[in-house]
């Protein structure tokens, strides 16, 4: 048990003993979950100390949740670089108040460095890496001291530079956790909604990741999450992440050249600096139109006209409705006749209602085309037994599970108790 | 007992093919762990703190000799030698390797036995009365529904993804053994005017938010159940909580919006789901009832037993606390304990099983049960047959004589091997138990429930003393409640002020156990009927009052 073991004596660690504790909680943690390797590793004794650095930009809150339910006591500290956003600050307070965080630590740039290099707070302008090291970089570097080690919330899919990321790795004088470092988007979109958590608010303005506010801008649609961090530029990171402990400047490396090398900080903000860069173009290989998975396999969209939301139906119904999934079916009574295709939603895949909701409109008399929007192969054979005829497959999710991982559960009519107790 | 026809052979084998190709993509990295843990708990696989965990099902608790020798060679072959046997009818390996359960899955499907829904926010096992089919006091043998349940739930499409986990329990006695008042849906079976039904109890449970169940209907006939209980699950996935797990049970629905509330949701539901039952279930459920019919019982001479009585004080002991009454004169339920003084409450190793197995086909029709008290049960045992039987039960460390005393303790696995928990249980089981050891037949019965975390898997809230270990700043500290009780007189436990750190809670239930001495009229009134009468007021006193403390301690 780690709380039987005496703490080890983190406080002179050398970088290969380091890498080395890093490589062998890595072995031990290999098989858990996020919320695992974060719980255990804030008691593990060859962890030692540990804070969480958090940003609260937008997807901060699913560790702050995290820790807030382990033991809201432990030390989180949070960057006020004094270039944030209004909104940034005051979800901040939002979530702090929420959470019971009893130790949060505003961790400010140092006035008289702030003074020597960025007297009028226009160094963003000249110098982007030199305005990260003194509101950043340093700050964090002076506030990380008192610890052995730090939680971050980065991911693996996040960007070229952290496409391989551990759950620990060696950085610097001390060990970096990623609990979340295998999360895709989904987990985190379905971490938010199971729990019920508050967006940052400048998500819905179309911002996925948030930094200082002179740095970050909007990103379009199907563009790149972080393609709104340091637009314009090759900047993919602030300088208080490493790849293999040095600090990385540069143009994003691929993950298997920056093993063992030096990655040499690069000036090359002043070449184009103050200079919008259009938003680059969506991936040639991204499939743009959700698929359709029936028992025969993906099929085209092949439904074309819009669907109406169930909340805004007249009277007469619609041919094309769609059903959330709070909604009671019953407010369709009397319309179903009108409708050829009720499509039922999902918010995640691990929220069940929408079977239900199949069922009853089967109950009801619904006979027309009845489709599920947001479940995972694993689920096709619930969703047919159910009452629904065929399931919408975002791109993404359709990427991930290709078709033969929807056929191998085509055969939905064998091995079902259900149709063995109703004859 | 049930036996699998080809449809259950067909399913069961499918299944466990699909759950091996999924481990295999996890093993080889395909899958994180993150997508993997939804399909993983589905079939009963856990991460523990050390390692995985498989929890097998022990269906309404009922067990073959040739079924339980299976769950022995789990426990030698890909295991550590034993099992651990929970507090609601299901068995848990605490260190198989992941790339070995599909193997596991396999060998237990050759005996009819599987982990599916022993996990995850879905329909878990249904557990029953563990002497359904003996007991003297039945009036329905609540096996043959309870088959009927876990078919109808078993993979059912609506209701793999519910809000949160949905227990089941059924008794068909009016002494209720099965805790049916803290399950999501309890069903007790019962008769009006010649016809058989059901009284339905919705929305108990214990946890952190410890609610007795409600009645939600007070008689339903027995065709109706699928439908009703189909009824019940559908209210419940639309209208229960899914923004705060803590808050996601059937229990919080029932209480938020009300019994009458819940009650018109069900009703609403049910004349469309009764609809799509034509009867097909009832024709299976008869066909199953026939699969239960009592064994050939042979007559045996009740003499023997009074006269090995009289010369075996050690037989005499264990027969007064681990037999209860069948329904045949000639036979007794024998309890084999697994509680033995300082051992691991509801451990066996896999000797033990073959063991209880062997003991089974020799003196029990080849018949065994698990009840939620972490024990093993030979249901039907000829009296004359006795003797012998604890003969060899002493020969195993099987014939401890504590079944319903102070030692037969009900304890989770707590921080031992439990990620959930803030602090150890089994210890203080062991402690408790040897402390007691001496005088528990003088105190006589009493339920001692232990917990290791607010989740109360271990039912403190319904032991007669409860006791609940929290973390208090990085300390062990535990937490007394008095009263509880998880019959047909259902209570939920009082707590009696703040808690005490490990190295005190020992003498503190002594205190207490010396307390009730004190107070109870005669040897005749147990202690939850002495509680009843006295109130809280002295025990607390024994409990907080220095003077007493250091009375005790000198």
């Amino acid at each position: 048990m780690p709380h039987d073991l005496a703490p080890m004596d983190l406080s002179d660690a050398t970088s290969a003993e380091l890498a080395d504790r890093a490589a062998a909680l890595n072995a031990a943690y290999r098989n858990h979950s996020a919320f695992a390797v974060m719980s255990r590793a804030m008691d593990d004794p060859s962890v030692g100390t540990v804070a969480l650095v958090s940003s609260f930009g937008a997807e901060s809150v699913v560790l702050l949740h995290m820790l807030s339910v382990m033991d809201r006591r432990r030390p989180v500290l949070f960057l006020e670089t004094g270039m944030l956003f209004r909104e940034t600050l005051d979800y901040q307070r939002d979530l702090a108040e929420r959470f019971g965080l009893t130790d949060l630590r505003l961790i400010r740039p140092d006035d008289a460095a702030l003074a020597a290099v960025d007297p009028d707070g226009t160094l963003n302008t000249r110098d982007t890496d030199a305005c990260c090291a003194v509101r950043k970089v340093r700050p964090l570097e002076q506030a990380l001291a008192p610890f052995d080690a730090w939680i971050t919330g980065r991911k693996r899919f996040q960007s070229g530079t952290r496409a391989a990321l551990e759950f620990f790795e060696p950085d610097g004088a001390r060990l970096k956790i990623n609990p979340l470092a295998c999360w895709t988007p989904e987990d985190v979109r379905d971490y938010m909604d199971n729990n019920r958590l508050p967006r940052h608010p400048l998500v819905a303005k179309g911002f996925p990741s948030i930094g200082c506010a002179p740095c970050t801008t909007a990103v379009a649609p199907g563009e790149d999450p972080r393609a709104g961090r340091w637009r314009g530029k090759t900047k993919e990171e602030c300088g208080i992440h490493f790849v293999n402990g040095r600090m990385v400047r540069g143009p994003a490396p691929k993950a298997d050249e920056t093993m063992g090398e030096t990655i040499v900080a690069k000036d090359i903000v002043a070449e184009d600096r103050g200079v919008e860069a259009p938003a680059p173009e969506l991936a040639a290989d991204a499939p743009a139109a959700p698929v359709i998975a029936r028992d025969d396999g993906f099929s085209a969209e092949d439904w074309h006209a819009p669907f109406d939301a169930l909340a805004d139906l007249t009277e007469a119904g619609a041919a094309a409705v769609d059903v959330p999934s709070d909604a009671d079916p019953a407010a369709l009574a009397g319309r179903l006749d009108a409708a050829r295709i009720i499509r039922v939603d999902f918010p995640s895949f691990s929220d069940g209602r929408g079977f239900t909701i199949a069922r009853r409109l089967r109950e009801m008399g619904y006979t027309g085309r009845l489709r599920a929007r947001g479940v995972i192969a694993d689920q096709y054979a619930m969703a047919r037994r159910s009452g629904f005829d065929e399931v919408e497959v975002a791109p993404q999710l359709a990427a991930r599970q290709p078709e033969d991982q929807w056929l191998a559960r085509a055969q939905w009519r064998a091995n079902d108790y259900q149709a063995r107790l109703r004859g | 007992m049930y036996q699998y026809d080809d449809f259950d052979r067909a399913f069961l084998d499918e299944r466990n093919r699909q759950f091996r190709a999924q481990v295999e993509r996890r093993v080889d990295g395909a899958l994180t762990e993150d997508e993997f843990k939804p399909l993983r708990l589905m079939n009963g696989v856990y991460l523990q703190l050390h390692a995985y965990m498989l929890r097998v099902a022990i269906p309404y608790g009922t067990l073959r000799s040739d079924q339980m020798r299976a769950l022995a060679d789990l426990a030698e072959r890909w295991d550590r030698g034993y099992g651990h046997f929970t507090t609601r009818q299901n068995i848990q390996y605490n260190w198989p390797r992941l790339a070995d359960i599909p193997d596991m899955l396999d060998h237990l499907a050759t005996v009819g036995l599987h982990a599916i829904q022993t996990s995850g926010n879905t329909i878990r096992n249904v557990t029953a009365d563990h002497f359904s089919g003996a007991a003297a006091d039945e009036i329905a043998d609540p096996r043959p529904v309870a088959e009927l349940l876990r078919q109808w739930s078993t993979d059912h499409p609506e209701f793999q993804f519910l809000p949160r986990k949905f227990k089941i329990a059924i008794t068909g006695s009016p002494n209720d053994r099965a805790v049916t008042r803290s399950h999501d849906i309890g069903l007790r079976m019962i008769e009006r005017g010649g016809e058989a039904g059901f009284e339905v109890l919705v929305g108990g449970g214990l946890g952190r938010t410890p609610l007795i169940g409600q009645v939600l209907r007070d008689f339903l006939p027995r065709a109706d159940l699928l439908p009703y209980v189909e009824s019940i699950l559908a209210a419940y996935n639309a209208a229960g909580r899914r923004d705060n797990k803590y808050k996601a049970r059937l229990k919080i629905t029932v209480l938020e919006g009300g019994l009458d509330e819940f009650r018109d949701a069900v009703e609403a539901e049910f004349p469309a789901r009764r609809a799509a039952f034509t009867g097909v279930d009832q024709a299976l459920l008869a066909d199953i009832t026939d699969f239960f019919a009592p064994p050939a019982f042979r007559d045996a001479d009740e003499g023997l037993l009074d006269a090995a009585r009289a010369v075996d004080p050690v037989f005499r002991a264990w027969t007064d606390t681990n037999l209860h009454p069948h329904r045949r004169a000639d036979h007794a339920i024998v309890t084999l304990s697994l509680k033995a003084h300082g051992a691991t409450p509801g451990d066996a190793t896999a000797e033990q099983m073959r063991a209880m197995a062997d003991l089974a086909d020799a003196y029990g029709y080849g018949e065994l049960r698990i009840s939620h008290e972490q024990n093993v049960i030979l249901p039907h045992v000829p009296k004359d047959a006795l003797p012998a039987l604890h003969r060899e039960l002493k020969a195993q460390g099987l014939a401890t004589a504590n079944v319903g005393l102070a030692s037969d303790i009900i304890a989770c696995p707590g921080m031992d091997y439990c990620a959930l928990a803030t602090a150890r249980s089994i210890p203080v089981a062991q402690a408790i138990a040897l402390a007691l050891e001496e005088r528990e037949a003088e105190v006589g019965q009493l339920k001692i429930k232990i917990s290791g975390c607010i989740n109360a898997c271990g039912h403190h809230h319904v032991g007669h003393i409860g006791i609940l270990g929290l973390d208090r700043a990085g300390v062990e500290n535990y937490q007394i409640t008095l009263g509880g009780d998880g019959t047909e007189r259902a209570a939920i436990g009082e707590r009696t002020g703040p808690g005490f750190p490990a190295d005190r809670i020992v003498p503190a239930i002594e205190r207490l156990v010396d307390a009730y001495l004190d107070l109870r009229e005669d040897a005749d009134e147990p202690f939850i009927d002495t509680y009843r009468r006295v109130g809280m007021d002295p025990f607390k006193a024994a409990l907080y009052d220095q003077a007493g403390d250091t009375a005790h301690a000198a």
